[in-house]
């Protein structure tokens, strides 16, 4: 299979000097759903960001869709840009606008300059982003205001605007870290169900190490901007756990099945 | 136990105690070197007073063949305050969108252009007016001018600053969506930030409203310039019907521009 995204010794300094990727080299392969932990700080919002050139990397390359991504410029960083899906912690949705709109604009990036200024959508892609929001329950919602919505009604919505790009790969920083437990399992499962259906890759980035063990084909665990675990979710043993967050599992809550039972009588 | 607990930390009270001297100094020093002491202004408010009473008082309406001039400065001075905080509030716009490193398509430039607003600002609005009334002359161009250069440097930085509240993030969703620099505009900075935009716009026609009728003293025109020729010419009562005007549409702008931001802003 074809990777759809590939770091080669990528490294990133921040101008105040903080080194947050170091070294970093790991291919996607299409389709794959690979999910990226490490502690606060680690550099998962930095890979992330740097996957789609939001930020600009110090040396080595990121290759996206077969162009060196770092190397574009205008237009062409535009094209390769719109093929890269971006989910985000805060939704970043505009909120005064309506569902359906803030839907459209995941097609922004294919339309001519002028109908994309004057939001011409043509009708097939409306079409298509009201039945993208009916699977994804939202049907009744397409004219409401997005800010009307609940936490995990907006990031549906955030799925919905990243997928009508049609991407090959969805980049989500931490989707579920401002949601409740119900809504982020809600979360978690459409996000792979449409992912796998549409053969969408996924780099998730996750502080929920059961979520991460429950969701993902691959999990990649940083710690100070280096790759120290690369595999199945099986793979992730204590010992990894460790080199990953630097202490033991115990001193880790790692929430679902691992809390045990005794503690939800805790005050 | 008699000694009472005290509410703040003994530190933060010498603080306050130094702040409090400071201030008081600073007063001391102030009225020495500008020669003004309290003592005469309460010594020479009968004079304030009797001027006050019985110059400009009662207010006398001016000869009927006045009316339509002075109506018509009124007009004047409420049409330079909305044009120039109209056309300053659009260029003010266009600027802030190069004001803020997370929207700007050049980050690096993004300091100068704040730089800039705040150099302009920082130059008061009657200053403008006679830098520019010494170049141009007495006229509504000086007003309009002097008020654009200043509502156009202190929107540039309002606008900013809620572009960088509200639109920032959804900046960032449509630009990784691969839209170019005019859609991330038009489809995320306008409509995350246009109630921000109008309230700050309307909060700066109550300004220059207020400033225009000074700005025209000086030669700006309007009603600001009416009146001081009654000053000059010592029709002390016209010109105090002219003030009470002035005050009175001061007020009802004010009225109408806060109920208008506080329907804009639910
Ligand atoms: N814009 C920036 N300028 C300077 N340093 C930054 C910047 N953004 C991030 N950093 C630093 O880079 C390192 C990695 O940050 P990053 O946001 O990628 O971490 P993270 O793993 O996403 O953390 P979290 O889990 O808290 O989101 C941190 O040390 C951070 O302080
Ligand atoms: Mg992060």
């Amino acid at each position: 299979m074809a990777a759809v995204l590939s770091f080669k010794r990528v490294c990133k300094r921040y101008p105040n000097g903080v080194c947050a990727l170091n070294d970093v080299s790991f291919e996607v392969l299409s389709g794959e759903f690979v999910s990226v932990i490490g502690p606060s700080g680690s550099g998962k919002s930095t890979l992330l960001r740097a996957a789609n050139a939001l930020i600009p990397i110090s040396s080595g390359s990121v290759y996206a869709g077969g162009e060196r991504i770092s190397d574009l410029r205008g237009s062409r960083l535009r094209s390769a840009r719109r093929g890269i899906g971006m989910i985000f912690q805060n939704y970043n949705l505009v909120y005064q606008l309506s569902v359906l709109q803030n839907t459209l604009h995941g097609r922004l990036g294919y339309m001519g300059a002028l109908s994309a200024l004057l939001g011409l959508y043509s009708e097939s892609d409306k079409i298509a982003a009201l039945e993208l929001l009916d699977e994804l329950g939202l049907a009744d919602f397409a004219y409401s205001r997005a800010s009307d919505l609940s936490g995990g009604q907006k990031q549906r919505v955030g799925i919905a605007r990243a997928v009508m790009q049609e991407p090959r790969l969805l980049l989500c920083d931490e989707p579920i870290a401002s949601l409740d437990p119900s809504s982020s399992k809600t979360i978690m499962e459409l996000l792979r169900s449409l992912a796998k259906k549409r053969g969408i890759a996924c780099i998730v980035n996750l502080h929920q190490l059961d979520a991460a063990r429950r969701y993902s084909d691959r999990i990649i665990g940083l710690s100070h901007g280096r790759i120290v675990f690369d595999g199945t979710p099986q793979m992730l043993d204590a010992a990894a756990t460790e080199r990953i967050y630097g202490t033991a599992c115990e001193n880790l809550m790692t929430g679902g099945s691992d809390v045990p039972e005794n503690s939800a009588t805790l005050p | 136990m008699s000694r009472k607990i005290p509410l703040l930390s003994p530190d933060l009270r010498r603080l306050y105690a130094l702040f409090l001297g400071a201030v008081l100094l600073l007063f001391v020093i102030a009225t020495a070197l500008t020669g003004f002491t309290p003592a005469l202004f309460f010594g020479q408010s009968g004079e304030i007073w009797k001027f006050l009473s019985e110059d400009f008082l009662p207010p006398r309406l001016p000869e009927s063949g006045r009316i339509q001039v002075i109506a018509e400065a009124f007009l004047t001075t409420l049409a330079m305050a909305m044009a120039s905080t109209t056309a300053a509030a659009l260029l003010a716009f266009v600027m802030a969108l190069f004001g803020s490193e997370r929207i700007s398509p050049y980050p690096k430039a993004a300091r100068f252009v704040r730089g800039f607003a705040t150099f302009l600002r920082n130059i008061p609005t009657l200053v403008w007016a006679f830098i520019l009334f010494s170049s141009l002359g007495i006229g509504t161009g000086v007003g309009f001018t002097a008020l654009l250069i200043t509502s156009f440097a202190f929107m540039t930085r309002a606008f900013i600053e809620t572009m960088e509240d509200v639109s920032s993030d959804c900046v960032e969703s449509l630009l990784a969506a691969g839209a170019s620099f005019p859609e991330r505009v038009v489809h995320a900075v306008l409509p995350a930030g246009l109630s921000g935009f109008i309230s700050w716009y309307l909060y700066c026609i109550e300004v220059n409203i207020r400033a225009s009728t000074i700005v025209g003293m000086v030669g700006g025109g309007g009603i600001g310039l009416v009146l001081f020729s009654y000053i000059k010419t010592f029709h002390y009562g016209i010109a105090c019907s002219i003030i009470l005007m002035v005050a009175a549409m001061v007020i009802i702008v004010d009225q109408i521009s806060g109920r208008i931001r506080k329907e804009i802003l639910k």
